[in-house]
């Protein structure tokens, strides 16, 4: 509903502004339809690429004196690994976790990033398929743990809280299924995917504003213009803190659902 | 202009939520900032206020998507 | 949490809900805010059900508030009572 009255948003001054709208988003390649490729896809693999082409190359050789590109890959990793898979998960059985959560955390900060470099300028998570493609997996990481640990009944009747009055446990075990199989996968996705297509779309605006203003607006609109760049300058700087805020949230909330999984009390 | 009004009513109903959970945090912060020892207890306080003042921000999203 | 001098945690009481988060109370925030979603979506689609079974327009939102009151009630029952009579991690 919010959805189809975005393209109505006409601004009042100018006619021939367009507002950038979410068909904005779609841009196919190759064939149109739902078996298009279009350009996010193009980008994806190619972030995927170079994130392999970047860990390899920087862990080659690697010396107990780092070089440059092994300190930066270092680092990220000793913060994905320490702070959030260790300090969240615990240090008994962190290890098994950390390969997925690192390259989560990679993948989705390289995408981001995406939105803001110029040759490409396009952050493939703000097509929703991709975020919810990235909390299918993490679901099926934790679903899957939590059985293996405790069975299937077990596993469901652990979901309520203990000492709850009787007469409420059945709508409150009805509350936490949804919760827990629905609610929260799709939190985490659409957390992901609404801060980058409404940061993206946030840059778009000011932008193109900025742009019509300049070029086809009177003296005043064009100095408007001007300030609309400028709010677009800063709002890039912002919109990167947020990239990177959003890969961090991802990571700790999958890392927070694997170790709800393996809890001992659960 | 056209659009939907009910979204102009949600973006007004996230004013009084976003305030007020800044103040239970602040507060929270306060809190433990002055006596660490503190933590758990006010932690369950915070919790408790900051769901009760979501609750009214997830009320206006829900009723902006539904009317 | 051992350190010298801290009290010994009391042996009985109900177990910490999240048990195994080492330190990050962000992730309280956003189970909370799960709960408080997941209530009103529920019950409001329960009343909406019934509304279209009975076509009245009553249970929309009868549903919606009882969904809150539950998700509170759940959200205090998880994250407050069980915290309050022991040392919380």
């Amino acid at each position: 509903m919010i959805l189809h009255a975005l393209p109505s948003l006409a601004t009042a001054g100018g006619d021939g502004y367009q507002t950038p709208t979410t068909a904005d988003f779609y841009q196919p390649l190759w064939n149109d339809g739902p078996f298009a490729i279009t350009r996010p896809a193009v980008v994806l693999m190619l972030s995927v690429g170079l994130l392999a082409w970047w860990l390899i190359v920087s862990t080659r050789q690697a010396a107990i004196v780092p070089g440059k590109r092994q300190w930066v890959t270092e680092g990220l990793y000793g913060f994905i690994r320490n702070g959030v898979a260790r300090d969240i998960i615990g240090t008994k059985d962190f290890l098994r976790f950390v390969p997925l959560l690192f390259s989560m955390f990679m993948l989705i900060l390289v995408n981001n990033l995406f939105g803001v470099i110029p040759p490409v300028q396009y952050p493939t998570m703000s097509r929703i398929g991709i975020p919810i493609a990235l909390t299918l997996v993490v679901y099926v990481v934790y679903h899957y743990i939590g059985i293996k640990r405790v069975g299937l009944g077990a596993y469901f009747k652990n979901l309520v809280p203990a000492g709850l009055p009787g007469w409420i446990f059945l709508p409150i075990l009805l509350l936490e299924i949804i919760t827990f199989f629905i609610t929260r996968p799709l939190t985490l996705a659409l957390r992901l995917f609404g801060n980058m297509f409404a940061g993206h779309l946030l840059l778009l605006v000011f932008i193109t504003g900025g742009e019509y203003m300049l070029l086809h607006g009177s003296f005043g609109l064009k100095l408007a213009g001007v300030g609309a760049y400028a709010m677009a300058f800063l709002l890039t700087i912002f919109e990167i803190l947020i990239e990177f805020l959003q890969a961090w949230v991802f990571t700790l909330l999958a890392a927070t659902y694997i170790a709800g999984s393996l809890a001992d009390e659960h | 202009m056209t659009g939907n009004i009910a979204i102009l009513g949600y973006g007004l109903s996230t004013l009084g939520p976003g305030i007020g959970i800044g103040l239970i945090f602040a507060a929270y912060l306060n809190g433990v900032a002055r006596q660490p020892e503190a933590r758990g207890m006010l932690q369950s306080i915070a919790i408790l206020g900051f769901a009760l003042t979501e609750a009214l921000a997830i009320f206006g999203l829900l009723l902006a998507f539904i009317l | 949490m051992n350190e010298p001098g801290q009290l010994p945690k009391p042996s009985a009481g109900p177990p910490d809900p999240d048990a195994g988060h080492a330190r990050l109370e962000e992730a309280h925030m956003w189970n909370v805010v799960s709960y408080l979603i997941s209530g009103p979506v529920m019950c409001g689609g329960l009343g909406w059900i019934l509304d279209r079974w009975w076509g009245i327009r009553f249970f929309v939102p009868a549903g919606i508030l009882a969904g809150m009151f539950m998700s509170l009630y759940l959200v205090w029952f998880r994250y407050v009572k069980q915290q309050t009579p022991e040392e919380t991690l």
